[in-house]
């Protein structure tokens, strides 16, 4: 029992640092732009199809194109907010819930012009290290599951550093926390926006490959992978860096308890439960006050 | 809110028009031709070998309208377009062998979305918008479970794959499994392989995860019985929701009550997961059985060599002897570049040739004639020979394959064999 | 505060006579004999109208967005479809029921969740929506992920699919006619003031813990019948459609669309998207139809993000 346990608690913790590094753009994006982006992980997806690609036709790893997707995505993502978004804006009543029809609508495009390129058939990412695993003792981690690990800590530590220490940052989250003020001392909110945007687009490229490393993917996938994505915000609090990687973990953690001591019908419904209290309990999220 | 007569007026225009567009969607029978969906730019049917036609007088007379839906986009359209491809070679084929009746056919098939909602409204359009003369069957199991109700209705024959038993056992007299893909029957082929095995060398404990949809109640529900029967002894039975979050503790908990046999009852994407946890996990049972991922062409193209030596079932198999299934082959490969013909492909296309069977055997495109000359007459299919009970479905029967090489093989029953097993399964990267 | 529109009971006011004279001449479309296809379209469209309608008492007027509506419309769908699988009672008399569970489950449940703002509200419920999902896929006696198949009406099929049709039409009529209503009651103040500002509602006098319990249960009700009479016309059911997250987010999608803060605003999103999918789905191949329609979310929300019925109220302003 203990080592079932501790088994399943390491693969479940690997694979909630994949949720949270999924999530965190979303997170942020809603937070300071007050943006729902349904179509998040339509551009997740889209990364993965690019690693995918990369990998099949020329034999280079995701993880080494990550580097050329990153400028691509901060590019898709400032033109999305560019064209998209500020245009809705401009109009909008309430920017949440119109972005929200926007998004989806994106989502549903991004899908279908995805089925197109790729066809709707599944694919399974093979890299050099996909059939690896380390033992830790009588532990065993699957080499996947150790570079989504990497990839998640390496992206939320960088974003948070952003936000923490670089003038851009402290103005991003200034931004996000009291938008009068911020343009009262004279931050560019539009520039602010457009480059969180960007960054938020980003990290979804990041997210992308690192799923894909552990599960199967096709156009369709967007939407099962929103889920978790929704699942990790409601839990870390919206717009909240660390909380996304604090709720990822746990959601991790949750489904690795409950994988070995409920049967494995149970365990959405043990995800969903703890999920519900949790909120009832901390409205706001984990980490805020 | 007691409101101004322009705005009022507006509202009211708004609302007409609307009313208006309603009625000329609803009703409109204007567009002759419902533009079908067309097949993905193929190459030209030239590349594609020649229909073996015994009589090339072309078919004559008002077109014979077929129809259905069937999820193109969506989760489920991997599946949902090689059954369309299926009913369009079939369609081709008929053509250009001088049509059904002597008449050309001609296929309206629509996308529902991967919606069951969608499923239903669409065959009910079929039925009376486009009033096609043969219905088509649908795809998953759910959406044919849903439209399986609604042939009965409006009592119209109508050939699938089946929602699983429980959709056969409802007493619907007009809906036929040519051949079925039946959940229950999933494993006919590893039962009998595995009772030929000495008592010594058959696995004893059996771990089986099953994925919690029709297809995987369906598959687990003889499988106590069968494996009691074989003297297995099942230590772990659990079911699991998708999307499988973490493949790891079920692995995890098989190694622990030491199962020498691993059931993975599920779909291509929790199978594909689990398969590689088992491999990262080092996990070796004597033998590996998959659910219904491991048949479509994905499995051994995405898997590579992880995928090999895992078992599974099949209704039909491009290697089997039938007529014609080395033509669907050349066609795959042909027109869509794949090594052999896939499972829905050859699915799709058996299915529109039992309807065809009732058709000219009944002579007529009376529904009733045709059904009740399919339940009293022997058809010949590219997925073999069948008669029907009263509930629409054949004897009970099912192939055992293993993947081996890259390739799905038949094992069971031996007259179809196209390889030896591989059994016990060699371990991890061997 | 108490009674802010005076009226509200006397004679109908004229957009009231033609909503009921709209609501009569569809009723006897029947007599016509459209198509039975014309008549399931016509359900289809009637049931989305009636949903995004139900939807708005709670996520429109009030504001607070519920993604989980599938959870009501689920469990009104399986109340009727049990009693009649166990019982044999018709889903035309359980109906009630139906709704009635729904808005138990909808004041259990709403007491904690009203108490969360904006997303988080949202959030919760859509994972209500999941965990109801994930229930009814595990209890014993729904039968689990195989479904419930039910017996048809006893009649032949054109004039079940009449019998359907006015059946949900009646219902659209209810729906509508309370959505109008609450506009003009003080509940309906009541629930624009939460959605403005809560706080300041409150102080008011507006009692918002209350009222939004009562919206939230009476939203839940109306989608509880609606799914209660779902499940008789479909004959089969599965978990896996009706509490489909789709479901929820469709029913979202109809009422912004249309536009949130009017009574017609859903019914009007609810029938321009019913009638778009429907054209493109017949029309145009697969994948080119999916996009067409995204593109057209877009380009709508892009110049009207307050949705198409805003360009009404646009005209009114400028006239």
């Amino acid at each position: 029992m203990f080592y079932e346990l501790a088994q399943s608690l390491t693969s479940g913790l690997l694979i909630g640092s994949a949720l949270a590094v999924l999530s965190v753009g979303f997170s942020m994006a809603w937070g300071i732009t007050h943006v729902l982006n349904v179509a998040h992980c339509a551009f997740a997806v889209l990364a993965a199809y690019l690693g995918y690609w990369s990998l099949s036709l020329w034999g280079i790893d995701p993880l080494l194109a990550l580097p050329a997707m990153l400028p691509l995505f901060f590019v898709l993502g400032v033109a999305m907010h560019r064209l998209l978004i500020r245009t809705t804006a401009r109009r909008a009543h309430d920017l949440g819930l119109a972005t929200m029809v926007l998004t989806f609508g994106l989502g549903v495009v991004m899908e279908n012009g995805m089925q197109l390129a790729w066809t709707p058939d599944p694919r399974v990412l093979k890299t050099a290290y996909s059939s690896l695993a380390f033992s830790i003792g009588p532990l065993i981690v699957q080499a996947p599951h150790l570079v989504a690990f990497g990839l998640a800590t390496a992206t939320i530590g960088a974003l948070y550093l952003f936000a923490e220490r670089t003038f851009m940052g402290k103005a991003v989250r200034a931004v996000w926390q009291q938008p009068m003020g911020a343009a009262l001392s004279g931050i560019d909110l539009d520039r602010v926006t457009t480059i969180a945007y960007g960054l938020a687009v980003a990290t979804s490229a990041v997210g992308g490959v690192a799923m894909s490393l552990l599960y199967t993917f096709d156009p369709a996938t967007h939407l099962s992978w929103l889920v978790y994505v929704f699942l990790v915000v409601i839990l870390g609090g919206v717009g909240s860096i660390l909380g996304s990687a604090l709720a990822g973990l746990i959601i991790g953690l949750i489904i690795g308890v409950s994988s070995v001591f409920v049967p494995l019908a149970w365990n959405n419904l043990v995800l969903f439960g703890l999920l519900i209290l949790l909120l009832l309990l901390r409205p706001q999220g984990l980490l805020q006050r | 809110m007691t409101g101004h007569p322009s705005r009022r007026q507006m509202l009211w225009t708004t609302l007409l028009i609307w009313l208006a567009a309603l009625v000329v969607s609803a009703c409109g029978q204007a567009p002759a031709a419902p533009a079908p969906t067309t097949a993905p730019a193929t190459p030209a049917p030239t590349t594609a070998p020649a229909a073996p036609t015994t009589v090339p007088a072309a078919p004559q007379g008002t077109p014979i309208k077929v129809g259905c839906s069937l999820p193109l986009t969506g989760a489920f359209a991997d599946t949902g377009v090689w059954v369309e491809r299926g009913y369009r070679q079939w369609a081709e084929d008929v053509n250009a062998a001088g049509g059904l009746l002597g008449r050309p056919v001609e296929l309206t098939i629509y996308d529902d979305e991967s919606k069951t909602e969608n499923a239903v409204n669409l065959l009910t359009r079929l039925i009376t918008v486009d009033q096609v003369d043969l219905l088509c069957g649908g795809y998953p199991g759910t959406a044919a479970a849903a439209q399986m109700a609604v042939a009965e209705k409006n009592q119209k024959v109508y050939v699938s794959m089946g929602g699983h038993m429980a959709s056969f056992s409802q007493g619907f007299t007009y809906v036929f499994g040519a051949p079925p893909l039946m959940g229950q029957w999933w494993y006919e082929g590893l039962y009998s392989w595995l009772a030929t095995l000495p008592e010594a060398d058959r696995p004893k404990k059996a771990a089986i995860f099953t994925i919690n949809n029709p297809v995987g109640a369906a598959i687990l529900e003889p499988m106590p019985e069968k494996l009691g029967a074989l003297g297995i002894e099942i230590v772990v039975n659990e079911r699991y929701d998708v999307p499988l979050t973490d493949a790891a503790p079920l692995v995890t908990k098989a190694k622990a009550a030491q199962a020498d046999i691993f059931f993975a009852n599920g779909f291509f994407p929790d199978s594909v997961q689990i398969v590689k946890a088992m491999r990262a996990l080092d996990y070796n049972p004597k033998l590996i059985a998959q659910g219904v991922g491991s048949i479509i062409p994905a499995w051994v193209q995405e898997l590579g060599k992880d995928g090999d030596y895992v078992f599974s079932g099949t209704a039909v198999h491009p290697s089997l002897p039938f007529e014609g299934i080395s033509r669907l082959n050349e066609v795959a490969k042909a027109k869509y570049n794949a090594p052999v013909a896939p499972i829905y492909f050859i699915f799709g296309y058996a299915w529109m040739q039992a309807l065809q069977r009732g058709v000219e055997g009944a002579q007529s495109l009376d529904q009733t004639a045709i059904r009740d000359w399919l339940k009293s007459n022997q058809i010949t299919t590219v997925a073999g020979t069948f008669t029907f009970d009263e509930r629409g479905l054949p004897p009970p029967y099912n192939y055992l394959t293993q993947v081996i090489d890259g390739k799905v093989e038949l094992i069971w029953p031996p007259e179809v064999r196209t390889k030896d097993p591989i059994y016990p399964k060699p371990a991890w990267g061997q | 505060m108490r009674r802010v529109v005076s009226g509200s009971f006397a004679l109908p006011t004229s957009d009231a006579m033609i909503g009921i004279g709209l609501a009569l001449a569809c009723a006897l479309v029947p007599l016509v004999t459209p198509s039975a296809y014309a008549l399931s379209f016509l359900f289809t469209v009637f049931m989305y109208g009636a949903l995004a309608g139900s939807w708005n008492i709670i996520g429109g007027y009030a504001g607070y967005l519920s993604f989980g509506h599938a959870a009501f419309f689920g469990l009104g769908a399986y109340t009727t479809a049990l009693l009649l699988f166990y019982f044999g009672w018709s889903p035309f008399l359980t109906m009630p029921l139906a709704g009635a569970v729904a808005a138990l489950f909808a004041a259990l449940v709403g007491y904690p969740c009203l108490r969360l703002r904006g997303p988080y509200f949202s959030l919760v419920t859509l994972i209500l929506g999941l965990a109801m999902y994930a229930l009814v896929l595990n209890l014993p006696f729904t039968q689990g992920s195989t479904g419930l198949f039910l017996p048809f009406l006893k009649v032949d099929v054109y004039t079940s699919h009449v019998i359907f049709y006015e059946v949900m039409l009646a219902l659209l009529v209810v729906v509508t006619a309370i959505l109008r209503q609450i506009t003009r009651t003080k509940m309906g103040v009541g629930l624009a003031a939460i959605r403005e500002d809560e706080d300041a509602a409150g102080t008011l006098g507006v009692d918002a813990t209350r009222l939004k319990l009562q919206a939230f249960m009476l939203s839940a009700f109306l989608t509880g019948l609606v799914g209660g009479v779902y499940s008789y016309y479909k004959s089969y059911l599965d978990p896996s459609f009706v509490f489909a997250t789709s479901i929820s987010i469709t029913i979202v999608l109809m009422a912004l669309f249309g536009g949130r803060l009017t009574w017609y605003g859903p019914l009007v999103g609810a029938m321009t998207l019913s009638v778009v999918n429907e054209v493109l789905t017949t029309q145009a191949p697969p994948q080119t139809a999916r996009i067409v329609f995204g593109a057209l979310l877009i380009g709508v929300i892009m110049f009207l993000p307050d949705g198409l019925m805003s360009i009404v109220q646009r005209h009114f302003r400028h006239s």
